[in-house]
């Protein structure tokens, strides 16, 4: 976005140093033609901004606050992280009292690990539970969410580029210049080189 | 008109015209040979020419293309305007009595063009003579040159393509003397005299210009090359000469600032120069600000967000991709591509062509300053030496130069620069539709086409507050700390405890042990972990908050505070976040609120017993036994009633499994 911003402003900055050369003062169809140009430019930066500003709204607002879901999305699967290990933690050790032989010790450990494990499970699964249904539901309404942000750029697009070639339309044909194919402008320039190496005060290399 | 001349050499009258006659018969004849003389020379030159131009010169094949260009130069044009030139004079021929007086028409018209061709010609020679050079250090090339042009031309001697070239050049001084030698021979009172005479002066003012144009040209060409010098090299061009040459220049600079003496002020070049700076200027701006523009244009099109795979199927998120694609592809690199052949490229070349020119007038104030130096000592001595001479003349040329060519090129130096700013706006507009039409394009198979713009930024508007809501209660579900899995039941025994600690104090100031506390001081407990206390003051008698007083239900001392932790007892609520899951109240395995009720429990026997009343019942190592109250109707602790095997009965509580320390299993945010 700002670079769009910074290429407007070096079109504007084009014209307005155009502007401030004495030429101007001078000539009176280079000032006509120089202000012209000033003016185009400053409108479309006023445009190019406007559509900036459209856009920060439409889409990158929305964008940041899907963005801000994730640390919690996030927070939420460490959290289940954690319940896996505990469980497994647990599990391992119900396992390990399960394989010992079965003295009245170990069983009381046993049934005491049996105990301590079930809770741990049990949250487990639920916080597993909430993930696996939210999850897909937040991946989901991205979807629908980003619809309109994406219709939003195309027609601020839109917005944008027609008011560009009104203005850069109303002004060439204001200076009286139709748009010629490029062969002739090349050749043109081609002209007015040789028109200018044809002085002998200019060098020929 | 009647010429004298055409009398009849025969009528030798006595009479005093009689001598007259003769010598009007005489200037006619002579008149007549040199009009023959100027004739058929024009006729051999013109052969020579074109013998040059064509046989020697497509002979000459092992030279470049290049070589050739400056050898012959413009040796085309000379022949294209004097063969015209030999046609006309020829045709007068045929009209005798006014022969003279067309003659002298001719070369008045002709002599314009005569200029224009030869002026060229002869500028470009001196390279040809200096490229000859080079040649001729090359014995293998020398020869074989020599050879083709003794084939063609043997009269052209030792000096081969020198000789042939100098030709023209000798022929526009001739026509001066072959003009003057009519001239001479014509009756000052013929009608043709007056026209002669004014063609003599304008063949010598032709040769007079072509000098003037070929110092000018030697004087530009010398000067306007930019040479980009290291310091090594430009100490190494200093030496005596220059260095006097420059103290000179600045000591005569110094008179001038000083006002000691008269600065030539010359206000038609000072506005020239004023105004060429102007252009310069703005050349130069122009063609830094297009480049900046280009760069920045770089950095926008860096930025291809289309190109992520954003693993949304349909709808506008394709459109908008396939959008920025293109635009990225096609239309953005094309206009890019104009911008840069037809607006920057002419800027450098523009830029690049007025180097020249301010080199020339830096030069030229410098030569100013020696020409006024030089007419200084002219003043006062009255004459200068040969070198001073040329410093004037290098002076004066440079200046006639520079005045005559500036206006032109401050002309068109404007003129293409407005081509160029035009040209720019048109790239500007083109690229506008170009985007707008695809654009349009994707547009129209949006959902929301038809809608105009205000209405579709309120769709927007609304669109995005109802999914803020629906992302804000993501977050919330995402964010709710999730209740901890009820605490581990109690031992018997503890449990006991706890409910005289509960009964005591209430359930708000009952802790439990996070982690082991060894105390350190005499009053400090050591308490296993998963031991609940009772706070009975948060700080110690010092004020320090992190020592807690503490009662145990039968010591009390001191715990630091970070070991313990809320203790519930009760089972807990719903929280006042909604959840959108049921919470599984299964888990706590303490019933309903009510503290007192011991809790029935399951626990594992560690021990055998054998029962040795009926009070008492059979244990077995690791059986699984219910209890139901841990104490005996007479309240010891020791014996624990419990049911095992449909039977009831005693057995001492320690023959039962000690909890592992509970874990607390208060599941917060984690840290």
């Amino acid at each position: 976005m700002e670079n769009s911003s910074t290429m407007s402003k070096s079109a504007v900055k084009i014209s307005l140093d155009l502007l401030s050369n004495p030429l101007c003062e001078q000539d009176q169809d280079f000032l006509n033609m120089v202000t012209a140009l000033d003016t185009a430019m400053k409108r479309m930066d006023a445009f190019n901004q406007e559509k900036v500003n459209q856009i920060q709204k439409t889409v990158i607002e929305p964008l940041k606050k899907f963005g801000s879901v994730f640390p919690s999305l996030n927070m939420a699967v460490k959290r289940r992280e954690q319940a896996l290990q505990d469980y497994r933690r647990l599990q391992a050790k119900v396992e390990k009292y399960e394989e010992k032989e079965k003295t009245g010790p170990v069983l009381a450990k046993l049934h005491q690990a049996r105990e301590e494990l079930r809770p741990v499970r049990d949250d487990f699964e639920a916080k597993n539970k909430q993930l696996l249904d939210e999850m897909p539901r937040f991946y989901h309404s991205r979807l629908d969410y980003f619809q309109p942000s994406f219709e939003a750029l195309i027609r601020a697009q839109v917005g944008y580029y027609s008011e560009m070639q009104k203005i850069f339309g109303d002004l060439t044909q204001q200076l009286d210049q139709p748009g010629h194919p490029d062969e002739q402008r090349e050749r043109e320039n081609e002209a007015r080189l040789s028109e200018l190496r044809a002085l002998s005060i200019v060098a020929d290399d | 008109m009647a010429e004298p001349g055409t009398d009849e050499p025969s009528s030798r009258t006595g009479s005093p015209d009689g001598e007259g006659q003769v010598s009007g018969e005489r200037l006619l004849l002579h008149q007549r040979l040199a009009v023959r003389e100027l004739i058929d020379t024009e006729l051999s030159y013109l052969h020579v020419l074109r013998l040059c131009a064509s046989d020697i010169r497509s002979s000459l094949q092992q030279l470049p293309q290049r070589d050739l260009d400056v050898l012959f130069s413009n040796i085309d044009d000379v022949i294209e305007v004097n063969s015209r030139f030999l046609h006309d004079l020829q045709e007068t021929a045929s009209r005798k009595e006014e022969q003279v007086h067309l003659i002298g028409n001719l070369f008045l018209e002709c002599h314009e063009e005569l200029e224009r061709v030869y002026k060229v010609y002869c500028a470009s020679y001196d390279q040809a003579l200096l490229l000859l050079d080079t040649y001729r250090r090359e014995p293998e090339l020398q020869r074989e040159i020599q050879s083709i042009i003794e084939a063609v031309l043997p009269q052209a001697g030792p000096s081969g393509l020198s000789f042939l070239l100098v030709i023209p050049l000798q022929r526009i001084t001739k026509y001066p003397l072959l003009l003057q030698k009519i001239l001479e021979n014509t009756v000052p009172d013929a009608s043709a005299y007056p026209v002669l005479q004014r063609a003599v002066s304008a063949l010598q003012d032709v040769n007079t210009n072509i000098n003037e144009y070929k110092r000018r040209k030697e004087v530009a060409s010398k000067y306007t090359k930019v040479e980009q010098l290291t310091l090594r090299e430009r100490l190494a061009r200093l030496n005596t000469h220059t260095l006097s040459k420059k103290t000179t220049r600045l000591s005569q600079l110094l008179k001038q600032e000083a006002g000691l003496v008269p600065r030539t002020e010359d206000k038609e070049f000072d506005d020239l120069e004023e105004r060429f700076h102007c252009v310069s200027l703005c050349v130069t701006e122009m063609k830094n600000n297009v480049a900046v523009y280009l760069d920045n244009l770089e950095a926008f099109l860096c930025f291809r967000p289309q190109e992520y795979d954003l693993d949304i199927p349909g709808g506008p998120v394709v459109q908008y991709c396939s959008l920025m694609r293109d635009l990225q592809l096609q239309a953005f690199p094309y206009f890019k591509q104009r911008l840069k052949g037809l607006v920057w490229q002419p800027l450098c070349s523009l830029a690049k062509a007025l180097a020249g020119p301010q080199n020339l007038i830096k030069k030229r104030l410098d030569k100013l300053l020696d020409f006024e130096r030089v007419e200084e000592k002219l003043l006062e001595v009255g004459s200068v030496t040969y070198e001073e001479q040329e410093a004037r003349h290098t002076y004066q040329a440079l200046n006639s130069l520079l005045v005559a060519e500036l206006p032109q090129l401050n002309q068109l130096a404007m003129r293409w620069l407005g081509q160029i700013l035009c040209t720019f706006m048109g790239l500007q507009r083109e690229l506008a539709q170009q985007v707008l039409q695809r654009a349009e394009g994707s547009l129209a198979q949006l959902p929301h086409y038809h809608l105009s713009e205000p209405a579709f930024r309120k769709l927007v508007e609304d669109a995005l507050g109802q999914t803020g809501h629906q992302l804000r209660s993501f977050q919330e579900n995402f964010e709710k700390v999730l209740p901890p899995p009820t605490v581990q039941p109690l031992l018997p025994g503890a449990e006991r405890q706890v409910q005289a600690l509960l009964s005591r104090y209430g359930p708000e100031k009952l802790y439990q042990v996070t982690s082991g506390v060894s105390g350190a001081g005499t009053l400090d407990l050591t308490l296993p972990r998963g031991q609940i206390v009772a706070l009975l003051q948060n700080k110690d008698t010092r004020g320090n908050s992190s020592r807690w007083l503490v009662d145990t239900g039968g010591h009390r001392g001191y715990v630091p505070a970070g070991k313990l932790e809320l203790y519930r007892v009760i089972p807990r609520q719903e929280e006042v976040k909604e959840q959108e899951w049921p919470h599984k109240d299964s888990r706590h395995l303490t019933p309903a609120p009510v503290p007192s009720v011991p809790v029935v429990t399951q626990v594992v026997a560690v021990y055998p017993f054998v029962a040795r009343s009926s009070h008492e019942v059979s244990l077995q190592a690791g059986q699984l036994v219910t209890v139901l109250e841990a104490q005996d109707k007479k309240g010891n602790p020791e014996w624990s009633l419990v049911e095992v095997n449909e039977q009831r009965g005693y057995v001492p509580s320690s023959f039962l499994a000690r909890a592992a320390s509970p874990a607390p299993w208060g599941w917060g945010l984690p840290s």
